[in-house]
Order: C-alpha cells, then sequence, then structure tokens
C-alpha cells in the first residue's frame, strides 16, 4: 500500500511540474527520490506526521527554511528518523543526504551571515562574585547579597532572563555599600551576624578535611572578619526532634578554633548534662548550648573557623550500634554522636582597626602622603575602575568617581573617601552591566567584529565567569586580540588558569544539573544509607571529573568513556569499590564496565530520580536533551498517575508500572522513545547504587535505542551512543556556545556548530579544540547591528 | 528526615543586634493629600494575598451552605475565632486550560491571565492585582509592596513544568505583563530591606544620604550608556533608570517619616531549617511591616507550585506534589487535606498576630484585607475551578458569609472589585468578564 502511494507521489510531482529549479549540481535531484521513499509517506501535507510536512518544500531553497530542515538533519543524525519501525535507507544513503542538507544549510548562512545579538548582559550571581573576587580579592556570600537568577536553555547566564527590577536594583545598590565598606575596612561597621549552617543529613562520624587529626564530625566554615577587633563565635548543637541534644551520653569535648588556632575547649555530655536534658529538654539544651561560645578578638581578613568534636579513644566507643550509615539517621535517636547544626559568627565588636587584609592591600597600591593625597586617590581608583569598566577609562570618565572621593574624605579620612569611591564604581551600570555599543558608521543590519576589548569580556565571561585581568586587558587595549596568534595564546592561557574552574562549577554544573543536587533528598526510609556526605561526593567526583577532561585537553568523547573516576572512601563504598580508603578524592581506575563515564556518574543518577524510586522517563529524557540534543515535546494534559503497589497484589517493578505508556497510544508516541532509554538504566537505583532486583524481580535493563539498536544495560546503551559520537560533540558544543554566548543558540547558529564539530574531529575533539572553535566562530566574534538602531543624539 | 511530632524548636534570634521599629504618628505624617488620610481605621487600608501549592481536597473546603451564617469546612476550621470577619469565595476559575498545569496556576492567580507557553525568556502573563493597588495606596510607604516565599528552586535546571518557563513558578507578583517580580525568601535579608542594616538611627540615615548621591551619580552613567544601543537593550536602560527613579523616591519617603522609636524586633539570623519557623517568621516579618507601615501591601508564596515537601508532622510522609495526585483515594485524599489543614492553620496563626495588634481605634486584622487561596482547585486534575479562596479582615465587610457567584465566575472579576475598593479602578483583568463584589 505504501509503496503505491510513493510512486502516486512522485508521479504527480513529476507531472505537475513541480520540478525543482534545476541547479548546476545533481544533488538537488538525488534527494527527491530518497525523501519521497523514507519520509514523504508520513511527512506530507495530508497526513503532516508530527505536525511536519516537507514534500511541498522546494528543494533547491533549503537554506530559507532552516527551522524545518535543521530539525530533520538532528533527527537523521541521531537515527531517530525513519523511526526504526519503518524502512530505512543504508548507512551510505544517510550519510550523503546529511551530508547534502548540511552542505545546502551551511551555504545559505555563509551567503547571508547571521551572527546573532545577545541583549545588554547584567552580571548574574556567580559572574558578581567572580569579579568582586578578582577586583578586590575578596569572597563575598553572593546568595546572601543577590537574589537567584532565572535560566533559560539551562543556564543562568542567559542576557534576555537577566532582567532588571527594583528589587534587585535596590540589590546591587545595597551590595555595593556592603562589599565597599568590608573591602576596605569601614571602622564605622555596625556588628551583625553570619550563619552558617550544617545539613541535618551530613553524617559526622568521620574525620573532617581541614580540620585537626584526632577530631570527629563538626564543620570548618571561611568567615571573612571585616575589621580587626572582637568576635563572638556560638555553636548550636543538632537536637532530637524532642529538642534534646543528642549524643550527650558521655563526656565530650567541643573545640572551636580559628586558622587552626584553639580559642574555645567546652565540655558537654556526661551525667550532669543528661539530667539537665531529662528535666526539660528545650531549656536544658539551650543551657548547654551557653558553653559553646567564646568572645575572642581576631584580626581582620578571611580565616576558617574550625568547630569540631576532640575524639575519644576508640575504646569509649559511644555507638554501639549505628546500623545505617548516615549518623544522624534516626531523628528520636538521644545517643549516639553530637553533631554540630549551626555556627553563629557575631560581631565586630571593639574595633581596633581596619586590619592588613587581602583586599586592603590589593586596593591600595599607593599609601597617601598625607589625607589630601589627591594623585593616590587619582591612581588607586583610576585602576579600581578600569578593570571594573573592563575599558581605559575615556577622559574626564574618572571625576564622578574623584568627587565621590572627596566627598567621603571630608567626611573622613582618605580611607573613607576611597571607600565611597569604590561604591560608586561597583553601583554603576558600567560595572554590572555588559554592554556592546555598535559602530555608529555601520548600517543597520550590517554584520561587524566586535571590538577588541568586548572580545576579552567575552572571553573572560565565557572561560572565567569573571572579568579580564590586567594582561588580557592590555593585550586588548593595544588592539592586538584581532591577532589569531595572540588570541590563541590568551585562550590557551586563560583555559590553563585556575579561574577556569568556573567552567566547571557553572557550565558542566548546568549542563550536567550537578547544581541541582542541593535540592535532592532521597526518602530517608527508602534510602537510609543516603547522607550528605554521599551529596557532596557525588558533586566533588563528576566536577574533578569534568575538569580532568578540561585540563588534560582529553578528547570530549571521554566523558561517556572513560576508564578512571574520582572517588573517595564514602563513595567507593557506595559504588561497591573495594580498596579505597580516607576521605580524600583520588583517581581510580574503574574495572566495573559499568560505572565509566557520565552514565555512572551518581550524580546523573540521582538529579534524574524522584525521591522514592527511580525515573526511566526523566532519564531517557536527560539523555535525549543533553547527550543527543533531541529533547522530547512536552507532555500533554491531564496525565494519571502511576499505578501504585497495592495491598494484597505483587509489588510492580518499575517497568511494569510503566506499562500503561506503551499501552496507550497518546502516550506511547513520545514514550516509546523515553522509556527504552530509561530502562537500560535500571540496575542504578535512584541513589546511583548498582541493584540487581526491583520489587523482588530481577532487574530487565533491556531497552532500545533512538535508531532501534537493541540495547540490555547501561553498557551498551553507551556502545550505541558511541555509534555516532558526533552528535554528542555536537550537543555539548551546542551547550557550551549557549552558555558561551549568553544567548540560545537558533537554527541560523547550527552551520557555525557543525564547523566547529568538524574542526574538532581533526583534532581528537580535544577540549581545547571545542573552547578554541567556539571563540573562532562568527557568533563569538561578530555581532549584527540591531535593524531598528535609531541614532540617539548624544546630549 | 526531620521529624516534629511533639516539639517546634525554638527561633533563634540574634539578641541585641536589632533594628529600632519605627512607629509612624499617624497624625501628624500621613501626607495630607493621600485618599487614606481621612480615616486611620479605614478598612480598607492594607491588603494582602497569601498563596498555598497543588490546589485543596475540595469538598473539604468548600462550605455546606452559602449566604450568610455559615458553618466553616475542616481545612477552614481555624478560622473560627474570626468568622465575623471571614467570606468564603467560591465558584472562581482561573483563565484557560489545565495545560501548564502547576506554571499556570501561579501565574494565574493574581493576573486572571493564561500564562503564555513558553521555556524560553519571552514569558507573558499580565499585571498581578497586589501591584495595581500598590501603585495606588503604596507611594506613601517605603516600599510600595513586599514580595516573599518561602521556598527557592530558582537555581533548578530543567525542573519546571514541561512547555513552561520556571519564571512562572518562582513568583505569583508581576510588576507588567512580562515583568516577573522576584519573591525573597530569606528572613534576614527582608529584615534588612525593610529596617537596613544593623546600625543607629544615625548610620541608616547616613547610609540613606550616601545611597540617594550614588544613586543620582549612576543615573547619568546610565542615560550616557544608552547611545548607539538598539531599541530593545536601550529599553532595559531606559527600565533601569525608572528603577533608579523609584529607589530615590523610596529612600525619600523613608528619610521624611520621623518618627519616635516605639518597640524593637530582633534581626533574624537567616532561612530557619523548619519550615514551620519559616512560614512564622515571614508572617512575623509581615505583620511589622504592616504595623510600622513599611508596606501596605504583600504577596507571600507560602509553599512552591508542584513543591515537594513532606509533612511527616501531620503524618504525611509522601512528598506534597505526589500526594496532591491522589486519584480519588479516600486515604490519599485525607493525607492531602492534613496538609491543606496545615497551611491553613500556619495562616490562621497570622491571622491572630493581626487580631493581637492594636492599629488606631481597632486591631490590625479591622483594617486589613487579606486572601487565602490558590491557582488550582482539586490537585489531582490541575484543575481550573473552582478555586479554594478566603477573605480575612475588616475589609471583606460583612463577614461570615459564603459566596457563590455563577459557576466559573472569572477570578479576575474579583480583583476587579478589589480594585475599585482600594482607589484604582479598572475595567478588566486578565480574561474577566465584569465585577464581583465582595
Amino acid at each position: 500500500m505504501r509503496a503505491i502511494v510513493c510512486v502516486v507521489a512522485s508521479a504527480m510531482v513529476l507531472v505537475l511540474g513541480a520540478a525543482p529549479a534545476v541547479r548546476t549540481q545533481t544533488p538537488a535531484m538525488d534527494a527527491r527520490p530518497v525523501l519521497t521513499q523514507y519520509c514523504f509517506t508520513c511527512h506530507n501535507d495530508r497526513l503532516k506526521t508530527g505536525g511536519l510536512s516537507l514534500e511541498a518544500l522546494d528543494l533547491a531553497k533549503i537554506g530559507d527554511s532552516p527551522d524545518v530542515w535543521e530539525k530533520v538533519v538532528r533527527r537523521l543524525r541521531t537515527g531517530a528518523m525513519p523511526p526504526p519501525s519503518a524502512r530505512r535507507p543504508d548507512q551510505a544513503t544517510y550519510d550523503r543526504l546529511t551530508g547534502w542538507l548540511e552542505k545546502e544549510l551551511d551555504s545559505h548562512a555563509a551567503a547571508h551571515p547571521n551572527p546573532g545579538r545577545p541583549a545588554v548582559h547584567r552580571l548574574n550571581r556567580a559572574e558578581y562574585a567572580n569579579a568582586i573576587r578578582d577586583l578586590l580579592d575578596l569572597d563575598v556570600n553572593v546568595a546572601s547579597l543577590l537574589p537567584p537568577d532565572d535560566s533559560a536553555f539551562g543556564f543562568d547566564n542567559v542576557a534576555d532572563v537577566l532582567g532588571v527590577s527594583p528589587v534587585l536594583l535596590e540589590r546591587y545598590l545595597n551590595a555595593a555599600d556592603e562589599i565597599s565598606a568590608l573591602a576596605v575596612g569601614d571602622p564605622d561597621t555596625s556588628p551583625g551576624s553570619e550563619s552558617y549552617h550544617v545539613r541535618h543529613d551530613l553524617s559526622q562520624d568521620q574525620h573532617v578535611e581541614g580540620l585537626p587529626l584526632g577530631t570527629v564530625g563538626g564543620t570548618i566554615v571561611r568567615h571573612n572578619f571585616p575589621l580587626d577587633a572582637t568576635y563572638v563565635i556560638q555553636v548550636k548543637l543538632l537536637r532530637t526532634n524532642l529538642n534534646a541534644i543528642r549524643g550527650m551520653e558521655w563526656e565530650q569535648q567541643l573545640e572551636i578554633s580559628v586558622d587552626g588556632q584553639r580559642v574555645h575547649l567546652a565540655p558537654i555530655g556526661g551525667r550532669a548534662d543528661l539530667l539537665l536534658l531529662g528535666r526539660n529538654p528545650t531549656t536544658g539544651s539551650d543551657e548547654i548550648d551557653t558553653r559553646l561560645q567564646v568572645r575572642v578578638p581576631i584580626k581582620a581578613g578571611p580565616r576558617s573557623v574550625g568547630v569540631t568534636f576532640v575524639q575519644r579513644s576508640p575504646a569509649l566507643g559511644t555507638v554501639r550500634l549505628q546500623p545505617y550509615l548516615r549518623s544522624s539517621a534516626d531523628t528520636f535517636e538521644q545517643t549516639g554522636r553530637p553533631h554540630v547544626q549551626t555556627v553563629n559568627i557575631l560581631g565586630p565588636y571593639e574595633v581596633t582597626g581596619p586590619g592588613d587584609t587581602p583586599s586592603r592591600r590589593r586596593i591600595f597600591t599607593c599609601r597617601p602622603a598625607g589625607a589630601r593625597d589627591e594623585a593616590c586617590a587619582r591612581t588607586i581608583l583610576s585602576t579600581l575602575a578600569r578593570r571594573a569598566y573592563r575599558r581605559p577609562l575615556a577622559k574626564g570618565e574618572i571625576e564622578p568617581i574623584m568627587a565621590f572621593f572627596e566627598a567621603g574624605r571630608r567626611e573622613g579620612t582618605f580611607d573613607t573617601g576611597i571607600q565611597l569611591a569604590l561604591q560608586r564604581i561597583l553601583a554603576t551600570p558600567k560595572f554590572v552591566f555588559r554592554i556592546e555599543q555598535d559602530p555608529t558608521d555601520a548600517a543597520p543590519g550590517a554584520v561587524y567584529r566586535v571590538s577588541d576589548l568586548e572580545l576579552a569580556s567575552r572571553l573572560s565571561f565565557f572561560l572565567w565567569s569573571s572579568i579580564p585581568d590586567d594582561e588580557l586587558l592590555t593585550v586588548a587595549s593595544q588592539g592586538r586580540l584581532k591577532n589569531p596568534q595572540v588570541l590563541d595564546q590568551q585562550v590557551r592561557r586563560m583555559l590553563a588558569d585556575p579561574r577556569s574552574r568556573a567552567l566547571v562549577s557553572n557550565f558542566a554544573g548546568q549542563w550536567l544539573q550537578v547544581r541541582n543536587l542541593r535540592s535532592m533528598a532521597p526518602n530517608s526510609n527508602e534510602f537510609p544509607d543516603f547522607d550528605d556526605n554521599l551529596r557532596q561526593a557525588f558533586r566533588q567526583e563528576t566536577e574533578m571529573f569534568f575538569e580532568s577532561i578540561m585540563r588534560e585537553d582529553r578528547n570530549v568523547v571521554d566523558l561517556l568513556t572513560a576508564d578512571y573516576t574520582f572517588l573517595n572512601e564514602r563513595l567507593a563504598v557506595h559504588y561497591g569499590i573495594p580498596g579505597v580508603r580516607g576521605d580524600q578524592f583520588r583517581r581510580v581506575t574503574l574495572t566495573d564496565d559499568a560505572r565509566k563515564g557520565l552514565l555512572g556518574k551518581g550524580s546523573i543518577l540521582l538529579v534524574t530520580s524522584h525521591a522514592d524510586r527511580t525515573s526511566p522517563v526523566v532519564r531517557g529524557k536527560w539523555i535525549l536533551e543533553n547527550l543527543l540534543g533531541t529533547p522530547p515535546p512536552p507532555p500533554p494534559q491531564a496525565v494519571p498517575p502511576l499505578k501504585e503497589n497495592e495491598e494484597g497484589n505483587k509489588p510492580l517493578t518499575m517497568r511494569a508500572k510503566m506499562e500503561e505508556h506503551r499501552a496507550n497510544p497518546v502516550c506511547a508516541s513520545c514514550h516509546k522513545v523515553m522509556d527504552p532509554i530509561g530502562f537500560t538504566l535500571e540496575n542504578f537505583d535512584a541513589v546511583g547504587a548498582w541493584r540487581a532486583r526491583d520489587a523482588g524481580e530481577p532487574i530487565d535493563a533491556s531497552g532500545q535505542f533512538v535508531d532501534g539498536t537493541t540495547v540490555d544495560g547501561v553498557v551498551t546503551l553507551r556502545h550505541a551512543l558511541l555509534k555516532r559520537p558526533d552528535v554528542f560533540v555536537r550537543t555539548m558544543t551546542q551547550k557550551m556556545l549557549t552558555y558561551a554566548l549568553g544567548r540560545g543558540v537558533e537554527d541560523y547558529d547550527m552551520p557555525a556548530v557543525r564547523a566547529i564539530v568538524r574542526d574538532s574531529s581533526k583534532q581528537d575533539y580535544r577540549f581545547s579544540s571545542l573552547v578554541l572553535g567556539i571563540v573562532n566562530s562568527a557568533p563569538f566574534q561578530m555581532r549584527m547591528k540591531a535593524t531598528d538602531a535609531a541614532v540617539v543624539a548624544s546630549k | 528526615m526531620f521529624i516534629t511530632k511533639k516539639h517546634i524548636p525554638r527561633r533563634s534570634f540574634l539578641r541585641g543586634v536589632g533594628a529600632t521599629l519605627a512607629l509612624p504618628l499617624l497624625d501628624a505624617m500621613v501626607p495630607a493629600r493621600t485618599l487614606l488620610a481621612q480615616t486611620a481605621a479605614n478598612p480598607q487600608r492594607r491588603l494582602g494575598f497569601v498563596y498555598f501549592p497543588n490546589g485543596a481536597v475540595m469538598d473539604q473546603w468548600i462550605p455546606a451552605q452559602s449566604g450568610s451564617n455559615i458553618q466553616l469546612s475542616p481545612i477552614l476550621k481555624c478560622l473560627e475565632p474570626y468568622q465575623k470577619q471571614v467570606v468564603v469565595v467560591g465558584n472562581l476559575a482561573r483563565a484557560g486550560t489545565t495545560i501548564g498545569d502547576h506554571a499556570v496556576a501561579a501565574a494565574g492567580w493574581l493576573t486572571g491571565v493564561y500564562a503564555k507557553q513558553t521555556e524560553a525568556q519571552d514569558v507573558l502573563a499580565g499585571v498581578t492585582i497586589d501591584q495595581i493597588v500598590a501603585k495606588q495606596i503604596g507611594q506613601d510607604t517605603p516600599f510600595p509592596s513586599l514580595e516573599v516565599a518561602t521556598e527557592d528552586f530558582t537555581g533548578f535546571v530543567g525542573g519546571c513544568t514541561p512547555g513552561f518557563s520556571c519564571a512562572y513558578m518562582d513568583t505569583i507578583s508581576w510588576a507588567t505583563p512580562t515583568t516577573p517580580l522576584p519573591m525573597e525568601i530569606n528572613p534576614r535579608v527582608v529584615f534588612e530591606r525593610m529596617f537596613g542594616r544593623p546600625g543607629t538611627a544615625e548610620q541608616r540615615r547616613q547610609r540613606m544620604k550616601r545611597n540617594k548621591s550614588v544613586l543620582d551619580s549612576i543615573a547619568d552613567d546610565a542615560s550616557a550608556l544608552q547611545r548607539d544601543l538598539g531599541a530593545r537593550d536601550r529599553a532595559r536602560l531606559t527600565e533601569y533608570l525608572e528603577y533608579v527613579r523609584e529607589i530615590e523616591r523610596r529612600i525619600q519617603r523613608t528619610e521624611a517619616q520621623n518618627s519616635t522609636s516605639v518597640t524593637t524586633i530582633d534581626a533574624p539570623l537567616g532561612i530557619p531549617e523548619v519550615f514551620e519557623e519559616h512560614v512564622a517568621l515571614m508572617f512575623d516579618l509581615l505583620a511589622a511591616a504592616y504595623q510600622a507601615d513599611i508596606t501596605r501591601v504583600f504577596t507571600f508564596m507560602m509553599s512552591r507550585e508542584a513543591s515537594q515537601r513532606t509533612y511527616p508532622q501531620v503524618d504525611v510522609d509522601e512528598p506534597h506534589h505526589t500526594i496532591s495526585h491522589h486519584g480519588n483515594d479516600p486515604e490519599k485524599m485525607a493525607r492531602n487535606a492534613r496538609i491543606n489543614i496545615f497551611h491553613a492553620q500556619q495562616f490562621g496563626k497570622f491571622v491572630e498576630k493581626l487580631h493581637k495588634t492594636p492599629d488606631g481605634d481597632g486591631s490590625l486584622l479591622d483594617h486589613s484585607l487579606v486572601f487565602y487561596g490558590a491557582g488550582m482547585g482539586n490537585g489531582n486534575a490541575h484543575a481550573t475551578d473552582p478555586l479554594p479562596l478566603v477573605a480575612v479582615g475588616g475589609g471583606v465587610g460583612t463577614g461570615n458569609r459564603h459566596i457563590l457567584p455563577a459557576p466559573r465566575t472569572p477570578v479576575g472579576n474579583l480583583w476587579v472589585d478589589i480594585a475599585h475598593k482600594f482607589g484604582a479602578p479598572i475595567d478588566s483583568l486578565g480574561a474577566s468578564t465584569g465585577r464581583l463584589e465582595l
């Protein structure tokens, strides 16, 4: 039946004389029979399968409909189309067709360049914090200063969604005020407080790295002491839900230390304290906590504050029975170990001076000869402003800043003047926004190369999520960044620089959704062993793994195949890998095939699960979206809930529960693609541990890849993915380009993406080749002038 | 999991490092020209909206009878002591279909619109009623309005209603159809916004003066930057400039409040670990804001749409969102209802606080109108109607009523009435078809 329709359709095309405009090349003629045979049967005007009809499109003008053909190319490249159930061409025909389509799209793009136009870009939280760090050598708690950012396309540095509102503006103003006071050391700083919380599900039965050997549990926090002054450090211990402090059975000692020096040792626990708690848990606990505070003079600057318990001899073991790895598992349990819950740092009191902090050293590059030393102030402020604005200052641009310096100096001292001027620098939109200005002499809609200084900012925010450093600024100011060798050298330098860790926290953190880990809270009845130590370990492992690919400039496909990972003891125990001891992370060679690469990483397996069970659907969707670049469409309305395990009936496996997805044809169209991928990962439970059974039955991890390949577990799934490594590289490139540009990657960008992947394949898909490919691409180096750009007469 | 069956841990406050709470002397300071200058006891003085997610078990929400002298339903039972100032409004519907479920519920409650389906930056909803009223009655207070919430998932990548941007679920308050307003979840930040950083009054005045001059100066910067920008970028900077002016006005208003300090409020240390504490702290701050006339309009998103929070304190171990899809199983509906009751009780404590706080010739409650409700009805079906909604406070006029307009009355109809009542009359809001009088 189908064959007849095909023949009739193609015959009709010829008869109706709708012959495509004949070009000098033959490919246009080659494509039509292929498309007719394999595609038009469903994607025709009558059926419009999947909402798509191809048959009426002019094959001589592929470039005119990139929105349609890019989608087609994507599906063809992953082998998802034609669907596995339909007739499909051989690999050679696939390649010829996709090659031809891509060539058409690429040549159209070359003839009509469109590098896009990122919007005015407000610094997001991470960028702001890094900018402050690089400008003032000051680490600020940006989460308490600025509201969270909205994200789009999976990233929070997309310019269009980084909006402004009065609240936001207020927060930036406030931040400028607080940061300038902190950086300079404002002696008028009134006492405030900072709270550091320890998650309840953190196990505190091991030594914590950074704390002295011979201690157990507790926490270590890095706190910025604003001035040389007296501070109060208060500790609150974890209580049971009857509000009694845990672990008071035996006498213990709690130690508070600053930069490794002990400042307080408090006895807790023992018979007297137990009696206290017995009489009244709440007041008793509060009374015990009052012993855990100390008032101590501390010098200004960033310091480590450690709160921990002195380890008692193992012979005096306090924990007789701990059935779960999580040391605070039972919330009624009053025995066991004490845990630190909160550390509050209050102050400054009795200020003695601004101290000698890294930020003061960074700011005061000269000391004034007298209070009126304007020259010194000018030097200090010009340096700061140049770095903050990311460009040389225009003539007279420093004057408004100097006015603030004058005002501050009159009110107080030289330092006060610098502080006020710094506040002014941090508050201006010139710092908070990244603005690229169109050249006045270009026509609207014209494509132009961004200036060296603008390119420098794009580079530093891409690779460091921060402002350019002095070297990059200088090279750019001298106009040398245009030189391809210089650009190449700068990019490599920046990648090697420790600041490129931002790519791990921000790019990988969002692409691989490592950031979502902090919101994941597995049901503690189902997974009593899961604790925050494991959550942190998941994050550490994936970040270190990604960083190794980056720093060792490996083939990015190694992200899927690498036979090593980074483990500490807790994580190794979780994965069932023997022979790893101790808290610190180290590189471990993996012998178990199933654990290799991203698909075996606990972080990814956890963020794609629900609190109490795995979700093959979410996992399938994650792979489609983040590894293959072909996300499924959204679900329809009124999706009924999953069948629960009913009383009296045999419990259902996950696969059985999802039968509905296949039985119901409305659901099947998408789920037959998503679910089979997710099922192959069923051997990994909701917290990433390996399991052989689910609901009493052995796990059936058989499934199907998008191109129809039968797979039976994570290893074969990986092999199926690796059949087309360029698809993975292309998806990663797309994600990285989004991140680098700060805007969504559009259809007209795909030719650039393809070019990057092609060039990268000649260099073994090394990480640096992807980065350099992006940096050298048109969307990164060029911009389109606004078509509606009216010339605003300058006042 | 922290199971607090017996005891709620004490709140931790920072002793002695608070701020002086300034209570304005009403007769001296209220500018003569405002609508509300005449009567301090005008019931339409304050407005508030408290939101809960995932709908409710409606047969436990809707009172059996309509009209007056009603019997409160199980979920609303906690409001019994204030029944004379309670009006339950039924038969309301949000606009559009159930597609977009949680996203359009949150975005549709106070806008009366059916939000646009998009995952990208071109989000589109509508102006919310709180902002319309804030423009009218909020101009004399340091903050025209306050937006607060308790759960922060804005860093969560890819976890919202499919097809709809996370921005729709991050807030219930919109300044313009394209500007969602961020909601603050950290009580300490709310405190500092309201009362400034800890310090003496003199220090705070100095800081304000400085901020004002900084603002003036950077406004010049912003204007200069607008050259050679495309229309869209220029518009963004223009917006920025407007906000600069807005904040300058706010500072001026605060400076103008020449007031004597009356009570002290302690500064919260941060975000409490326990949900009830967090909610109670937010409510305390809102009550303080009302009392000190720091704002007269607030929106509080008590919990986020599709929230997966568990409530072991009322014996519900499943996540809220999961249990809200009860499939009409009576056992599960009972658990769902327990969460609804628990949330209502938190709100009830706020009502009690407003009732106990004197204000002029009555209490804060007498001079307020606070709405408590959700953007969806039956959570299992993400139902667009009937929406659960109750109004509390002197602003309801005659209380102890259950209003039942025609089925599927657009919720915007009620907001149109509210706008009128607060002196900011509008013809329509979102998909409204008329005016439903409270």
